[in-house]
């Protein structure tokens, strides 16, 4: 499968290898916290995103690992405390972000979608990236509107927007929900990429299978605290009680 | 800018692939304003007044001679107010509670005290106080007036009557009582037959006075017909009513075709738009960098602004051609384009702006649209009240464009000199595009979250 996406060609993908020399993390947020009137979503937390980090949050519903997500995707404003980002090739890290509702036009077609996105990204070659990307996640492209797409195309749909700026961290908020096995396996060699290539994935999922194939760190939100960080052997070491207390 | 105009293309694409919205927000507007058009004429031209005859006047009155037929009277009145007959009682009901616009009152003996001719008989007008009361009293004193005049012939010729006799002489009758009068030419004639029998030179000499003053006399009162004319009527009032545009080519309606079309088009739209943003989640993917959050207020401003120029541009195309088809004159539905589209800019800016404060607000695209229509309903009705009827509706609407897109419209298609009505105009529209896409801008943060 990955001679597959090299024989299709996805230069796109491969922008930070062996560029940063920079030892920080790509993210750190530094006590965030988002509030909503007196619910709290996310109490004030700290967690940095290292290079080459697969790192999964993990929590109930409601844990708040959607906001924290949303915060350092830059899409929501933290109430408190700050995000910062290690510079890439002097510039700030790209952030591919996939949230948990797909976050596209639905009157538009897919292949509109992603041109629309690679504009407004300022990527060059929008109609090409849009070639590609249908090619490489096998999106419809007989003209039909997004909203009558199935989910699991929409959700390849949200996760192709996310790529057209190749990504130094990916931001996957529990991704593969609508994706069947096939989808999964294409969606997982992506993000193997991604951190090959010197960048990180930061990924929400309720699914210990996938956490305990793909993740190299772990977080744990329970009722919006950060209560657990560590790698997936000291995870995995710690009693489930000291987890989740 | 091109990520403005990125946007802006996406979401005519998305408006495009709606033909059947787009219809109903085309058509919708316009049926609305021609039905607002035609009750704000209806209702400025026929208020409904009841009609209270306690003399109960017969159906063929006769003054002077003349004979009226009461009911083609009051059929002919109509025309300007409808007459509604009741009862008294029922009137000051109705009245009250705001059924009817006015109550007249014929009073006893009002049709005796008329065909007397001494004194002017007299009718009782009640009205409401505020609302329409003025344009009712108004309408009643052009009824009265008109009345006057068809009764004004029958008292002249009755006048004459009395002139004639006294030049003439003969048999005549005065409140029931009959009498003989000798008359001016008879009266001459008799006095140069004493002046000429009589051998008293100093009675001579004073029928000869007084045969002057009788030939002075009759050549006068001769005259009185025309005299009698002019003094009723100084300046007469020939109506034609052929010569101005049908209603439904007039410059208020088409001003208000045009700013109610914008009103709710460009309101409903922006406020759409903009919370649709949030509803496809995609707010939050733009806000990361890809469009500022101002830009993201600007492209659903513009996108009202390209929608009521298009629109704006068809109704003036459509009414444009029909007065060229009818040939009706008295406006420039052609040479005035350039100035309508700058009050379409302007005014499509203002309503997208209030649109976009009201989808930021609401932020959900379908509250977003039933908000918009709740808000700009009362606002454009506060805008169609007649000048003068509540001061504070006047004021409040002031607030709103609708009231300031009327005007500018109505004075850039049909004004001779235009230029200060739009500047003020215009001055007020930008002004509120400008507050209400501020306020919309500070509320943006809320879609986000």
């Amino acid at each position: 499968m990955v001679l597959a996406l090299r024989r299709v060609g996805r230069p796109s993908l491969s922008p930070c290898q062996g560029r940063r020399t920079l030892t920080q993390p790509l993210l750190s947020a530094q006590g965030v916290s988002r509030r909503y009137g007196r619910i709290v979503a996310l109490a004030p937390t700290s967690l940095e995103v290292q290079p080459g980090d697969a790192l999964a949050l993990i929590g109930p519903n409601g844990a708040g690992k959607s906001t924290l997500l949303s915060i350092f995707a830059g899409a929501l404003d933290p109430s408190d405390g700050s995000v910062t980002a290690a510079p890439v090739d002097h510039r700030g890290p790209k952030v591919g972000w996939v949230p948990q509702r797909p976050a596209h036009y639905q009157r538009l077609s897919p292949r509109e979608n992603l041109e629309l996105f690679a504009r407004l990204e300022g990527v060059p070659g929008a109609n090409e990236l849009a070639d590609r990307f249908i090619g490489l996640l096998d999106l419809p492209d007989d003209g039909r509107l997004t909203a009558e797409l199935s989910a699991g195309n929409q959700q390849r749909l949200n996760l192709a927007v996310a790529l057209l700026a190749p990504p130094d961290v990916l931001l996957l908020d529990e991704p593969t929900a609508s994706l069947d096995p096939r989808q999964r396996r294409l969606l997982w060699e992506v993000a193997a990429q991604v951190r090959e290539r010197g960048g990180a994935v930061v990924f929400a999922t309720q699914n210990f299978e996938e956490l305990e194939r793909f993740a190299t760190r772990v977080a744990v939100l329970v009722g919006g605290e950060l209560v657990f960080e560590g790698t997936l052997g000291e995870f995995k070491a710690a009693p489930e009680a000291d987890v989740f207390a | 800018m091109r990520k403005v105009r990125l946007l802006l293309g996406k979401d005519l694409r998305i408006l495009g692939r709606s033909p059947v919205l787009v219809a109903a927000l085309v058509v919708y507007p316009l049926v609305f304003a021609a039905l607002v058009g035609a009750v704000v004429r209806y209702a400025s031209d026929r208020p409904t007044i009841a009609f209270v005859d306690l003399d109960h006047l017969p159906e063929t009155l006769t003054v002077g001679g003349q004979s009226f037929n009461v009911p083609a009277v009051l059929d002919q009145v109509n025309e300007s107010a409808e007459l509604v007959p009741m009862e008294e009682e029922e009137a000051d009901r109705k009245l009250a509670n705001g059924e009817v616009d006015a109550e007249i009152v014929v009073p006893r003996g009002f049709a005796s005290r008329l065909r007397g001719m001494v004194e002017s008989p007299q009718l009782i007008v009640k009205t409401a106080r505020g609302g329409v009361a003025t344009r009712v009293e108004q309408q009643t004193q052009a009824l009265v007036y008109e009345l006057n005049q068809r009764l004004q012939d029958a008292y002249i010729k009755a006048n004459l009557e009395y002139v004639h006799l006294i030049v003439e002489g003969g048999t005549g009758t005065f409140l029931g009582n009959e009498f003989d009068v000798v008359g001016l030419q008879r009266a001459g004639e008799m006095l140069a037959e004493i002046e000429r029998t009589t051998k008293d030179p100093a009675v001579a000499d004073r029928a000869h006075e007084l045969s002057n003053f009788v030939r002075q006399a009759s050549l006068a009162l001769g005259a009185s017909d025309e005299s009698l004319r002019a003094t009723a009527n100084p300046i007469e009032l020939e109506v034609d009513t052929g010569a101005g545009r049908s209603w439904l080519l007039s410059a208020q309606l088409q001003a208000y075709a045009l700013a109610l079309t914008l009103a709710f088009i460009c309101v409903l739209l922006a406020a759409a738009a903009i919370a649709a943003e949030r509803d496809e989640n995609v707010i939050g993917r733009l806000a990361r960098g890809l469009v500022g959050l101002t830009d993201l207020v600007v492209v659903k401003v513009a996108l009202a602004v390209l929608v009521a120029v298009a629109l704006g541009l068809v109704i003036a195309l459509v009414f444009g051609i029909f007065s060229a088809v009818f040939d009706v004159t008295g406006g420039e539905p052609w040479a005035r384009l350039p100035l309508l589209a700058v009050g379409l800019v302007a005014a499509g800016a203002a309503f997208g702006a209030f649109g976009v404060l009201i989808g930021v607000v609401a932020r959900e695209a379908r509250t977003a649209v039933l908000v918009a229509f709740l808000v700009a309903l009362p606002l454009v009705l506060l805008g169609l009240l007649p000048a003068g009827t509540v001061e504070a509706a006047r004021l409040i609407s002031k607030a709103f464009p609708f009231s300031h897109a009327v005007d500018f419209f109505q004075s850039a298609l049909y004004d001779n000199d235009p230029w200060g009505t739009l500047a003020r105009e215009a001055a007020w529209l930008v002004g509120l595009a400008v507050a209400f896409g501020a306020a919309a801008r500070l509320g943006m943060r809320r879609l986000l979250a």
